[in-house]
């Protein structure tokens, strides 16, 4: 019996975790993995390697050193890329994420009224 | 001569399969599947020879190989561009069909064939009609060939040099690997579907239809695996692209696949087991195949940008019809078989293996369908709302990434499913002390490292599902009667749960800075210095390397910038890699001028972790190799 409440001490433990050791992603990493390298087909700034996104890179390093807001940086990039230039569009188009998930709840109910049975 | 012969010998080949497409003759069945492997075969080779010759009056030649270019490269322009690769495309389905015609044949008829010599005429096709490797050099531009015929015995140009590959393709010799795994697996999903297909149109003559389905997915989806991987192992290790998976179209047109078949994979056992989800089996095998052509439409006919995109041409008109035949003879035959379809069982124990089985098809499923609509969907916003957007790695980690999750947990039960629902009391008690165990290592693991719940579900399932089937497999491995594929899956399921720890590792905790630097320098970076020396250049004859060697207390390394002559493509960089269990020191460089460096060096954890995991999902038929006892 005790090594119940073993298993559950230990969840506990991992369950509090997060609470004593916050997840610190800097800004920087993030707003750069969002942003697409416009001349390298498909990759984001943190990625590419080439000379655009590195300059591109540079000047996201400085916006965010001169601690300018994540609305205010968008605005920067979109105005001057156009729409596309934002690889994580979801947080303004909240049906990126909803339509999917919305097909994926009428599949399952489809499959699963197939299959089952009533006692 | 090469253009001469490769265009005669593709009508020859083309000619072949519709002769084979007709014949009732069991005999030249036999004989015509070889002779057409045979042909092309040669096609192959013929294309080689060419391309070993330089011989640029054949328009794809000159485009997509170079003098300069050095022979294993030459080699692999075989599949460097389009029109090559369905070549490729072509023979991997004439093996594929030999193959078929040696171990899965149905006895009686000869209805597969026919749709298997069908499905390749429409590939051949192509090569014959629309766009060939083969094709002659009419119009010369100014490095390589503008326009090009497929009438044969024209006057051909030549041009001088070449234009080459494109850099990204002649940077390592994993481009003579990847592409062809890729493709076997690619094409090997035609099997399951020709096997399906041919069993269910009649289906009084053969009932096998589902092993027979299930043995000839395994193939494509394990090279399809090796591909896959193989692809992210280069781009990570090579291309200096930082990353091994971009939710690039192609890299997803190649996961939708993987998905279904891997969620096929699964529900065919439960067919076989119990007679249910017929009907949904045979939706899974002709989705796995329409998935591939439909994949090749998206990515190769323009509509999408993408790292991997080359040349469109008509080839999208030509695939969006194959794929409209293809699916209205799915449809058809399917439509054939509703009765049968109707006496598939329902489900009684949704906590006993169907259960399982059918959450795993649920959520294998529903991701394939997710990732099908984020790649799909710029091009709908673009359509309709004339709006441009970009669908990047956030989409599909808010939703594939929590489903995958789910699935991982699921596996923790697949070591010893009953078909009766399962006791989670009795479960529980069988398997605290490694439980416990595996919650111990992972609290140990997660301190010191940035943590979010995503995290830590990750890492504890993983860890569980590492013990058990660790534990499991040195219980049981003795005991022969077990089933073959059980031990497939159990290693699959290891590699998988490897992976997930490198991966999810990876994702939370990596990051990056950049350093400006000059040469004889030393930086600091992760608690270990670095030292840095004066580059080097070093002239080829296809291209000029700069390198930059860089030292940490064990090793020197060398990042390096490729520039390819004749191309106007950006130059590559390929990193230097540091690397131990946990994490990579991962640098590229950016030349600044004579002595001055801008170093972008991440600290990249689980990679080698994931690789690992991965190469053992890879070696998981070897099992299957072993003769029934």
């Amino acid at each position: 019996m005790y090594k119940k409440y073993l298993t559950f001490a230990l969840i506990t433990i991992l369950a509090s975790v997060p609470l004593f050791l916050p997840n610190d992603e800097s800004r920087f990493d993030e707003w750069s993995k969002s942003l697409l390298c416009p001349v390298c087909q498909g990759e984001t700034i943190y990625d590419s390697p080439s000379e655009y996104a590195d300059d591109m890179r540079s000047i996201l390093q400085e916006q965010i050193n001169n601690g300018m807001t994540d609305n205010d940086i968008y605005e920067f990039w979109v105005t001057r890329y156009g729409e596309r230039i934002i690889t994580n569009p979801i947080e303004k188009n909240y049906e990126i994420v909803l339509i999917p998930l919305f097909l994926v709840l009428i599949f399952i109910y489809v499959f699963l009224r197939k299959l089952y049975v009533k006692k | 001569m090469i253009y001469n012969l490769g265009i005669l010998f593709s009508w020859l080949s083309f000619s072949v399969l519709i002769y084979l497409f007709f014949t009732k003759s069991k005999y030249r069945v036999h004989l015509l599947v070889r002779v057409n492997l045979f042909l092309q075969i040669f096609l192959f080779c013929l294309l080689e020879i060419g391309l070993f010759l330089n011989d640029f009056s054949v328009s794809y030649i000159a485009n997509y190989s170079a003098v300069s270019t050095p022979p294993l490269y030459k080699f692999a322009s075989l599949w460097g561009s389009l029109d090559g690769s369905i070549l490729l495309w072509n023979l991997c389905l004439s093996i594929f069909m030999f193959l078929y015609l040696k171990y899965y044949k149905i006895e009686n008829s000869n209805l597969d064939i026919k749709i298997f010599s069908f499905i390749t005429i429409f590939f051949v096709g192509y090569t014959v009609f629309s766009s060939s490797p083969f094709a002659g050099c009419i119009e010369l531009a100014t490095i390589g060939c503008n326009k090009s015929t497929l009438i044969p015995f024209q006057n051909t140009l030549m041009s001088n040099l070449g234009r080459g590959p494109n850099p990204l393709l002649q940077n390592h010799p994993l481009m003579a690997i990847h592409p062809p795994m890729l493709y076997i697996g690619y094409v090997g999903m035609t099997l399951p579907f020709v096997a399906a297909t041919s069993r269910l149109f009649k289906r009084d003559q053969s009932d096998d239809w589902i092993e027979v389905a299930e043995k000839t997915t395994y193939v494509p989806w394990l090279f399809l695996t090796i591909g896959i991987t193989l692809g992210a192992a280069w781009s990570y290790e090579v291309l200096g692209w930082g990353g091994y998976w971009a939710w690039d179209p192609v890299e997803n047109v190649s996961f939708i696949p993987w998905l279904l078949a891997t969620a096929f994979l699964h529900s065919s056992k439960i067919q076989k087991s119990s007679k249910t989800l017929l009907n949904w089996n045979y939706i899974l095998v002709g989705l796995m195949f329409l998935s591939t052509i439909f994949g090749t439409f998206v990515t190769r006919s323009g509509v999408l940008i993408s790292v991997h995109a080359f040349s469109n041409g008509n080839i999208g008109t030509y695939l969006l019809i194959g794929l409209t035949i293809f699916s209205l003879l799915f449809i058809f035959i399917g439509s054939k078989n509703i009765e049968y379809f109707s006496e598939s069982k329902k489900i009684n124990n949704w906590f006993g293996k169907s259960g399982f089985f059918v959450l795993n098809n649920i959520i294998l499923f529903s991701s394939a369908l997710v990732v099908f609509i984020g790649t799909i969907f710029p091009l709908f916003y673009e359509t309709i709302y004339d709006r441009q957007i970009t669908i990047g790695r956030a989409y599909y980690d808010i939703i594939v990434g929590p489903m995958l999750l789910v699935l991982l947990c699921l596996m923790i039960f697949s070591i010893k499913l009953t078909v009766k629902n399962i006791n989670l009391n009795s479960w529980f008690t069988e398997n605290s002390n490694l439980l416990n165990l595996s919650l111990a290592i992972a609290i140990f693991l997660l301190i010191n490292l940035n943590n979010n719940y995503f995290l830590i579900v990750t890492t504890a399932a993983s860890i569980i599902l590492i013990l058990l089937t660790i534990k499991n497999m040195v219980k049981r491995i003795r005991i022969t009667n077990t089933n073959k594929t059980y031990w497939t899956g159990q290693i699959a399921h290891l590699g998988i749960a490897v992976f997930a720890l490198g991966i999810i590792l990876n994702v939370t905790q990596s990051y990056s800075t950049e350093k400006e630097i000059n040469s004889f320098q030393e930086f600091e970076f992760n608690n270990s210095s670095f030292f840095v020396y004066d580059s080097i250049e070093e002239n080829k004859p296809e291209k000029t390397i700069i390198k930059l060697p860089i030292s940490n207390e064990i090793t020197t390394k060398y990042t390096s910038l490729n520039i390819f002559r004749n191309s106007s493509q950006q130059a590559i960089s390929s990193p230097a890699v540091f690397r131990s269990l946990s994490n990579d020191i991962y640098i590229t460089v950016k030349f600044i001028d004579e002595d001055s460096y801008k170093l972008i060096v991440r600290n990249n954890y689980g990679i080698l972790i994931m690789w690992i995991g991965l190469f053992i999902s890879s070696i998981s038929f070897i099992p299957r190799l072993k003769k029934r006892v």
